[in-house]
């Protein structure tokens, strides 16, 4: 076997242990609200999140994953096709050193700061500071303010939509009922639409962007309507008195469902980016700019977070069961909704967000409508401290990693 | 290992809030069977009750300044967090008062107050210690209110507000009468000097439980 190969070898280990830490760290992101606000239980919320990582990895990822591995770094550095081994191989030892030291010290770290770090840690030894896209780092950069925004002004117009249009009503249960066709149809809409924009899915049947709005929009009010046909159902059958919150637990199921999703699409490249660039440099001896990542490797860093999720997603769960105490489904649907749209339209635009700054803003902007009981505001600066420190961290170390590398291979 | 999405969720105020109105009304509890104790004379307990009041009321104080201690700036709250000390340092208040109470009985060697005032003050004890039970509900119902914001759960607060504004008026118009008896039956000057200030003291429990219900007001105003 050649040397290649063991890089290789080493690059799955490596993207795979990526891939666990995702799952293991950011799990909290997409099930906090569902778990603290009771609409699932931990075991429920664990299995469904990891089911819903891997579709969302497989079926949705792979725009993110192209623009990770060629458009922040130049692919001219990949024209060497062993000092790219050699980098993609760092990038990746150095994501994982970095999140390791993250996790270990309890710092609040983004995986895809440092990722993205590194990669460009990679792309300064193998190429110079001139291989640096700065214009798409600064798009990057500016997503990563952005991004936490947005989700805060999402889940602030949602939250106020509630009030407005349920909660302050005199009957909020007969509202909350009537409107649940459009809260469901929204979050439908979006969905398809992710589905059908730029996946390998929605490629294969190759449609117009109005044939794709059309068929979304059809989809979206058939099962809103559907649901709620259920949720009326559901509700009738029961015999006790059921109030507004519990009808926004069931829509919640739906979008803690959706955060999932969105957290695989976006948050797989993380991991496989860097291997899926090993990978072509090994199996076809070069790296093209145009060659999609195999849906296997998507896959393969899918079924690494969902595993991550089973094995470190209990113990995670149960720590904030005990602290969001004072959450609230129509509080955790405005969360949810805001931060999978958020991180949905990200991931479109192949912007590398976190999720856990999409789920924070969430937070926020319905703390901002007053909705929350107490929501610690200043937690932000210190998110935004780590954020600053990650990438030129992850930057450095990847450079180290890729001196020794370059000595030993 | 610390989630950064969790550091974003800080303890609700709103719960130490009921803990304390609950010490509140288990205090106001207290002063109402220590009143009763002290005027049935041969009352044994009753430095029992004053000693239990006090810690009462020291518990309470360390609920009040965990409220305070653990909302860092850039904290969000359903309302002000000013108004919220404010409510809180009303609330307070009242044990305040009832210590006050009891310590005042207690500086006077047995009997303090004499059989022609005895039910009276009695009355004016348990009116004043009336709207402090309805404080404790107003702290729930308001709880209600930021979760749903519903109009309808603003009216029940709103009107147990109305309710606490009108037993203060009740307890208030008691103490005039008792000031007014005592003046007229008791001649003793020290024994009047005593009671008068009893009289008031009591009467000012009643009046921070009202203070309470219009900052309460103020924080579910729209």
């Amino acid at each position: 076997m050649s040397p290649e190969y063991y890089v290789l070898i080493t690059g799955y280990i490596f993207g795979f242990y990526m891939a666990w830490n995702i799952g293991a760290n950011d799990v909290a992101n997409s099930m906090a609200s569902a778990v603290g606000a009771k609409a699932l239980t931990i075991r429920q919320a664990v299995f469904v999140a990891g089911i819903l990582n891997i579709v969302g990895a497989t079926f949705i990822g792979s725009h993110v994953t192209n623009t990770i591995r060629k458009g922040i770094v130049s692919t001219s550095i990949l024209t060497d096709p062993r000092l790219a081994l050699i980098g993609a191989l760092s990038a990746l030892l150095a994501a994982a050193l970095w999140v390791s030291f993250a996790t270990w010290k309890s710092l609040p770290v983004s995986t895809t700061h440092s990722i993205v770090g590194s990669m460009i840690g990679f792309g300064i030894m193998a190429g110079g500071f001139s291989v640096i896209n700065w214009g798409k780092l600064a798009a990057v950069i500016i997503s990563w303010i952005i991004s936490p925004l947005i989700s805060m002004v999402i889940s602030y117009v949602m939250f106020k939509c509630i009030v407005k249009f349920i909660l302050a009503r005199r009957d909020p249960y007969l509202r909350a009922i009537n409107l649940s066709k459009y809260f469901i149809g929204i979050t439908v809409f979006i969905i398809i639409l992710s589905f059908l924009f730029k996946t390998p899915l929605g490629k294969r049947l190759a449609m117009e962007t109005h044939e794709a709005l059309i068929l979304a929009v059809i989809i979206a009010t058939g099962l809103g309507l559907l649901g709620q046909l259920a949720i009326k159902k559901f509700f009738s059958s029961k015999k006790r008195k059921a109030d507004t919150e519990e009808i926004f637990k069931v829509i919640q199921i739906g979008t803690s469902c959706y955060v999932a999703l969105a957290q695989g699409a976006n948050d797989v490249a993380n991991a496989i980016g860097p291997l899926a660039v090993i990978y072509f440099l090994v199996k076809k001896g070069t790296v093209g700019a145009t060659v999609p990542v195999p849906i296997f490797l998507l896959l393969f860093g899918g079924v690494g977070i969902s595993l991550g999720i089973g094995m470190a997603g209990h113990r995670v769960m149960k720590t904030l069961g005990t602290k969001i105490t004072t959450l609230n489904n129509t509080r955790g649907f405005s969360v949810d909704f805001a931060a999978a749209t958020t991180v949905m339209i990200a991931s479109k635009l192949g912007l590398p967000v976190s999720t856990t700054h999409a789920a924070v803003g969430g937070v926020l902007g319905v703390g901002f409508a007053r909705g929350m009981e107490a929501v610690n505001f200043k937690i932000i600066f210190q998110i935004i401290v780590y954020w600053i420190l990650t990438v030129p961290a992850a930057a450095f170390t990847s450079m180290i990693i890729f001196l020794i590398l370059k000595h030993v291979i | 290992m610390r989630i950064p999405f969790l550091s974003i969720f800080i303890a609700s105020p709103f719960e130490g809030l009921q803990e304390h109105a609950e010490k509140v009304k288990e205090c106001a509890w207290t002063f109402q069977q220590a009143i009763e104790c002290h005027i049935e004379k041969k009352c044994e307990s009753f430095s029992k009750f004053v000693k239990e009041i006090s810690m009462l009321e020291s518990e309470a104080d360390a609920i009040k300044r965990r409220i305070r201690g653990h909302l860092p700036k850039g904290t969000m709250l359903p309302v002000d967090k000013f108004q919220l000390f404010r409510y809180l340092r009303e609330q307070d208040s009242i044990l305040d008062a009832v210590e006050d109470a009891v310590d005042w009985i207690s500086y006077r060697p047995e009997p303090g107050i004499p059989a022609e005032v005895a039910e009276d003050f009695i009355l004016l004890a348990d009116q004043a210690v009336a709207p402090i039970e309805e404080l404790n509900i107003m702290v729930t119902e308001a709880r209600n209110y930021f979760k749903s914001f519903s109009k309808k759960q603003r009216l029940i607060v709103k009107e147990i507000i109305h309710n606490i504004r009108q037993m203060e008026h009740d307890a208030d118009t008691t103490e005039d009468m008792v000031k007014q008896k005592v003046f007229t039956s008791i001649t003793d000057p020290i024994m009047v000097f005593h009671l008068i200030r009893l009289s008031e003291t009591i009467g000012s429990i009643a009046d921070h439980a009202e203070n309470a219900g219009d900052m309460m007001r103020a924080m579910i105003a729209e």
